[in-house]
């Protein structure tokens, strides 16, 4: 083991003190590390101006959901004197106003941050584990195995699924947990149609034939040959997955049943400030653009790895 | 063909029902009671004893099951807990509200989202091309209820023209047939947009992606070099093909659009079943609920087995590769 760290490092090394070789550092790389696919997808990515705007602003929600308690101007749940604190409009001492409790809406919306960011990230791992697996196994086995699985994910997508999710979380005690995981629970049939549509397509490709024919198990098969090929759409599905799951993270908030209170969430925020919508507008507003803004940096990111990864569309 | 789809309609039927029976005793061992709202000084124990009993909630839970599916099958979906009514009487009015909204939000839908998808795709890095990426994009994100919230402010609140809730004004007497039209189109108008349109803009770049890998294809450039009007070229050979990963995308938003109908039928008060729905779940109110899932996942069902006939008409290679295996 570590004599092959040492291996690497060296061959890496070698070729990067090499004068003659180091402006084709990239074509070198992909060769030395037998990843070209990769490496060179995400020399592309850097030049993908779009997907590294999402990345920078995923990077930053990030940086904010960590450094929340040292950039927040106030305290989230701390109540401001009332009633003079009450539903101030933007201002130096509060840039995004304050709410009916005199709490300042920034530190609310930083805070709130962290809620959303946790919950979908870790849901929607969940979903595409699951939904990449069924996907695969069920397109890739075919007959009676691919339509018991289907129809299955069919009557799993037919039942409402914020029924589901009310359900569940009136049925358990509510807590972030129990979120995640009825997020990434009910998330991945999605992903398991379209990754079964693509391995459909695949699977009486010349090169699955000829893997077959060496004598290729079907466990190989779907994780060597078809899974990879289907990384593209499990991407695309993924990222429009984490929007998807912070949308519903926030209107389960926005109808009272997410986090509980008063852990500041944005879906909940904009709950509050429905009522007072046209005298204080920015109780709504400002979380509400989080949420836009997280969900938009998510879908740049995955648009500018499927273009960068894609190799059937860069071939 | 006919039979092939016959037989996945009851396959799925009988998925329904086991989902179903999950949820009757999920809902039934889930902690709260439906009659709850009765414990009230003024209503003595003794008659709220009573009306238990009479609605068979004192029974065991499986025995509540088996009356329960005995009267379903019967198309008998039982009692509102809530309303003391039948849920047929209930489901009567919500489902047609239910259904303007959804039909109108998925006309917007498909219009938009494949008008503005083939047009960027046809002038791809165009002007227009890069606005409507960018619009979709921003649409795709907002959240439903935000975007209901920020409407009504500017729309209803600010400008007036708009009304913000409810499926007609509160007083139709003096209206006549076209005014009436008018104050239920005016009424559609803010929640339609809301559901549609945001799901439009991700249909939006589907179409746009699918159309220009269509574009690359071998056949297109055969069809351009046959000389053939790009107009022809799009519609005829282009569209067609491109359309086959739209269609499945169609049938997947169908629960999507319901769902969302929950959120904005609760925002705008529009008295359909997604109102009902988060009332009835609020209020434990089991035959409502488990009534509602059922239409719902008949309604998705059946729009899931129509995205498949459209696949099998517009593609026959799928058809018959089906057949193949």
């Amino acid at each position: 083991m570590k004599d092959e760290n040492r291996n690497n490092d060296s061959l890496r090394n070698d070729s990067l003190n090499d004068d003659s070789l180091k402006d084709k550092s990239l074509i070198n790389e992909s060769l030395i590390g037998g990843t070209s696919l990769w490496s060179s997808g995400w020399s592309r990515f850097r030049r993908n101006r779009a997907g590294m705007a999402g990345a920078v602003i995923v990077l930053c929600l990030y940086m904010i959901a960590l450094l929340a308690p040292v950039i927040s101007p106030c305290d989230p749940v701390q109540h401001g004197d009332l009633p003079a604190m009450r539903h101030n409009p933007p201002s130096v001492a509060h840039p995004l106003g304050t709410d009916k409790f005199g709490r300042d809406v920034m530190s609310r919306v930083f805070y709130g941050s962290r809620i959303s960011l946790t919950v979908s990230l870790l849901a929607v791992v969940i979903a595409v584990v699951i939904g990449a697996l069924v996907g695969a196994v069920a397109g890739y086995s075919g007959g009676i195995v691919d339509a018991v699985i289907m129809r299955t994910v069919d009557a799993l997508m037919a039942i409402p699924r914020i029924f589901l999710l009310l359900t569940c979380i009136a049925l358990f005690s509510r807590s972030i947990l129990l979120i995640i995981v009825l997020l990434g629970a009910t998330s991945w049939m999605g992903t398991a149609r379209l990754v079964r549509g693509q391995i459909l397509s695949l699977r009486n490709k010349d090169f699955i034939i000829a893997a077959e024919s060496l004598g290729a198990g079907s466990r190989r098969i779907i994780f060597r040959h078809l899974l990879p090929n289907t990384m593209t759409v499990m991407i695309i599905s993924a990222t429009l997955r984490i929007g998807g799951i912070i949308l519903i993270e926030a209107a389960l908030s926005f109808l009272g049943l997410g986090v509980p209170p008063p852990t500041a969430s944005w879906g909940q925020m904009v709950f509050e400030g429905r009522d007072v919508l046209l005298g204080a507008w920015w109780i709504s507003t400002f979380p509400g653009i989080a949420i836009i803004a997280t969900v938009i940096g998510y879908n740049l990111l995955g648009e500018g790895l499927k273009e960068s990864f894609d190799p059937v569309q860069f071939s | 063909m006919v039979g092939y789809f016959i037989r996945r309609f009851l396959q799925s039927l009988l998925l329904i029902w086991i989902v179903l029976t999950i949820t009757f005793f999920l809902m039934h061992l889930a902690p709260g009671d439906p009659m709850a709202r009765y414990d009230h000084p003024d209503i003595s124990p003794e008659t709220v004893r009573m009306m238990r009993e009479q609605l068979g909630l004192d029974r065991p839970v499986l025995e509540q099951y088996f009356r329960w599916a005995g009267s379903f099958v019967t198309g008998d979906f039982g009692t509102s807990l809530r309303y003391n009514r039948p849920v047929g009487e209930l489901l009567k009015v919500a489902i047609p509200n239910t259904l303007r909204l959804t039909v109108a939000s998925l006309f917007l839908y498909m219009v938009i989202g494949i008008m503005l998808g083939m047009v960027s795709a046809a002038r791809r890095y165009s002007v227009f091309d890069r606005m409507t990426t960018v619009i979709s994009l921003f649409l795709y994100s907002v959240p439903s209820f935000w975007l209901a919230l920020m409407l009504i402010l500017f729309f209803s609140l600010k400008l007036g023209v708009l009304p913000s809730s409810h499926i007609q004004s509160l007083d139709v007497s003096g209206l006549s047939g076209l005014q009436l039209f008018a104050d239920r189109i005016s009424h559609l108008i803010l929640p339609a947009f809301v559901l549609g349109v945001a799901s439009a803009a991700g249909l939006a770049r589907y179409m746009r992606g699918s159309m220009i890998d269509v574009l690359k294809e071998d056949y297109i450039r055969t069809a351009r070099a046959k000389g053939l009007p790009e107009g022809r070229v799009l519609m005829k050979h282009a569209f067609r093909n491109a359309a086959i990963p739209i269609v499945t995308i169609m049938g997947l938003s169908l629960p999507f659009l319901l769902g969302g109908a929950v959120i904005v039928e609760k925002i705008f008060s529009w008295p359909g079943m997604g109102g009902l729905m988060v009332d009835a779940i609020y209020t434990r109110d089991y035959p409502v609920v488990l009534a509602i899932n059922f239409v719902v996942a008949v309604m998705v069902i059946l729009g899931n087995l129509l995205a498949d006939t459209g696949y099998a008409l517009l593609d026959p290679r799928i058809r018959s590769g089906r057949r193949g295996r």
